[in-house]
């Protein structure tokens, strides 16, 4: 039998600590960075820690040169797709992913005759975006037209709301991961505002047609615009993470850029150091990570910079660029010629959004803890940034250390735990922490009875090695607890 | 005031140059600082689109630029259905301006006539049940997309 138990590693207590950091280094360059870089990930982690660092550092400092001499001043559009059972004016189902076409009816096909009517949900996910972002929300807002032509837009133009948002003057708060520097940042934000999404455009190869799916047209929308406050890839990076996680932890939205339940364009220009007035603004469209955020910002500023120090400061132009991930570059899209004349009008088919401090109290309320104020408290814990910043990045996971902790495990070591081995089991099965079937009690007790001694750290390393889902698992567990129980 | 919001209207769709009545409904005064918000940024809005009427004390409209309302609401027009529709807007515009001589200033700006309750819907889904004649109806409906021109600028 006690072949069976031992498995090939037998680390002991003290070692224990050697390989869960080993292991936790792993599998922070996946989780922590999971919204970071999802492609560099992979190629990071075949190599160890120290010798990461070097490939970039030969590109960093080009760029570290370069900032020497220019800053950059970065703002970024996130339109966040609400998770809402229905469309933002009709009663279409709101689901990614059906066949073409089906969802579809004559308010958001823009029928003549069809009359939109808001939806409650995307008010109240307004208002919680709107609080979690420190903003001061507007008590009546409006809609707008927003008008022009395109195949995917049925009724030329787009409900949304201009001049009085439901939400501004906010800001977030973030932390820079340790791989990067570290530190503290806020950046402003200067609107929250409702709208509907647009259809969706498929372009043949060949031939000279597009094909128009309007199952998405009319899906409810939050879009955020930030202060121009962002200086680095970096940093724009960080704070699309955080409005993904943000998204999350409100159950917003499930912000996969993949699907396209959150995008994000940025607006980037340089000036040289010193300078008061902001250079030429370029927006950058199709980002389809937060890798490629990062990415194409530093891309952009090298460009630009390199214009500048030929001289040629005046070929950067208002444009909009495309970020190729595949040549790594951004390209020109369409040079803008003046600004879009989209002749907002109020929209008259739709009242006033009204409401009242009650409705906000009571929202303001119901909020969950939020990412910035997780941080915070797992810092007053005694933990780590490092431990911090992966326990919060994922709701799920500062949930189940929550519990744990809270059947009164020892913080530290209910963070090690789920950083090194259940995250390492996690990733290898490729499930998320809500598939697993170790429960936070059943994880304190393990974890206190290592502690006390009941069970030796090795015995206890075993028991990590177990498959987390498999029944026979714990009872294996269960018996090991009763017969090592007497042993010392 | 109110005129602004009219003619906002008029030049989104100058092809439709008469207004059923019950567009023209007087619209209500709405008591909000919201309200006044809009008043400040009408005139940018304005600006941007370009409308016809500076300010509220300002009692002369200047005259339709057909040719780029015509351009922006994808509407071609040969020089002489230009020179016509000018001066039929210009009419309408006329007719609306008598407006400008009401005194509003002691007048809160409004939007819309008040509708009652907010009028908001509950999130739970409907299936339309006709969607078979919806897709029907499109001209150019192939292998359950919507077959179109390829267009890749915005403008």
């Amino acid at each position: 039998m006690s072949t069976t138990l031992f498995r090939t590693f037998q680390p002991n207590q003290f070692s224990l600590l050697g390989t869960s950091l080993l292991r936790r280094r792993r599998s922070n360059n996946f989780s922590v960075r999971s919204c970071g870089s999802q492609t560099t990930t992979t190629h990071e982690a075949k190599q160890s820690s120290p010798t990461r660092v070097a490939p970039k550092n030969h590109k960093s400092n080009k760029l570290d040169e370069i900032l020497r001499d220019y800053e950059a001043v970065i703002g970024i559009e996130t339109h966040v797709q609400l998770s809402t059972l229905t469309k933002a004016f009709c009663s279409c189902s709101n689901n990614y992913g059906s066949y073409p076409n089906i969802s579809i009816c004559p308010v958001c096909m823009g029928l003549p005759g069809a009359l939109p009517v808001l939806n409650s949900k995307v008010v109240e996910f307004g208002v919680r975006l709107g609080l979690a972002l420190n903003c001061d929300l507007s008590l009546k807002s409006k809609f707008d037209r927003k008008q022009y032509f395109y195949p995917d837009l049925p009724k030329g133009y787009q409900i949304s709301q201009f001049d009085i948002p439901i939400a501004s003057g906010g800001y977030v708060d973030l932390d820079i991961p340790l791989e990067f520097g570290g530190g503290h940042r806020r950046f402003g934000i200067t609107r929250v505002h409702m709208e509907e999404d647009a259809g969706k455009l498929l372009h043949s190869d060949t031939g000279d047609y597009s094909q128009v799916d309007l199952n998405r047209a009319g899906v409810p929308l939050l879009e955020i615009v930030s202060e121009p406050d962002m200086r680095s890839g970096i940093e724009a990076a960080e704070y699309a993470c955080e409005m993904q996680r943000i998204a999350r932890y409100l159950g917003v939205s499930n912000g996969n850029m993949q699907e396209g339940s959150l995008r994000c364009d940025v607006n980037i220009s340089i000036r040289p150091i010193g300078q008061a007035e902001f250079g030429t603004k370029v927006e950058i469209k199709n980002l389809n990570a937060f890798s490629a955020i990062s990415r194409a910002i530093d891309f952009e500023i090298s460009r630009q910079a390199l214009l500048y120090n030929q001289g040629k400061a005046d070929e950067i132009v208002t444009e909009t660029r495309l970020w190729e991930e595949g040549a790594q570059k951004t390209v020109t899209m369409r040079k803008k010629e003046g600004l879009a004349d989209y002749r907002y009008f109020p929209e008259p088919d739709l009242p006033e959004v009204i409401l009242t401090k009650e409705y906000v109290d009571s929202i303001r309320a119901s909020l969950p803890e939020l990412p910035e104020a997780k941080r915070r408290r797992y810092e007053a814990m005694g933990l780590g940034m490092q431990d911090v910043l992966f326990l919060a990045n994922d709701v799920s996971v500062a949930e189940y250390f929550d519990a744990v902790i809270g059947k009164g495990a020892e913080v530290k070591l209910a963070a090690n735990w789920i950083m090194s081995d259940i995250a390492a089991y996690l990733k290898n099965e490729k499930l998320s922490i809500n598939d697993i079937k170790l429960t936070p009690h059943e994880l304190a007790e393990l974890i206190a009875a290592i502690k006390d001694g009941t069970i030796s750290g090795k015995i206890g390393k075993e028991v990590s090695s177990l498959p987390f889902n498999n029944e026979s698992s714990f009872v294996w567990i269960n018996a090991t607890f009763s017969i090592f129980a007497d042993t010392v | 005031m109110a005129t602004r919001a009219l003619l906002a209207v008029v030049s989104a769709s100058p092809n439709r140059c008469f207004i059923s009545p019950s567009r023209i409904t007087i619209l209500q005064s709405l008591t909000s600082s919201s309200s006044v918000h809009f008043h400040r940024h009408s005139r940018k809005i304005h600006r941007i689109a370009r409308s016809y009427s500076s300010d509220s004390d300002s009692s002369a409209l200047q005259p339709p630029d057909v040719s780029r309302l015509a351009q922006t609401a994808r509407i071609s027009l040969t020089p002489a259905e230009i020179e016509e529709c000018e001066t039929k807007i210009r009419r309408v515009i006329d007719w609306f301006g008598q407006l400008q001589q009401v005194d509003v200033n002691s007048v809160e700006p409004a939007i819309r006539a008040e509708m009652d309750g907010r009028n908001l819907r509950e999130d739970a889904p409907e299936t339309f049940e006709n969607r078979d004649s919806i897709r029907a109806s499109i001209p150019s409906f192939e292998e359950a997309y919507l077959k179109v021109p390829k267009i890749l600028n915005k403008e």
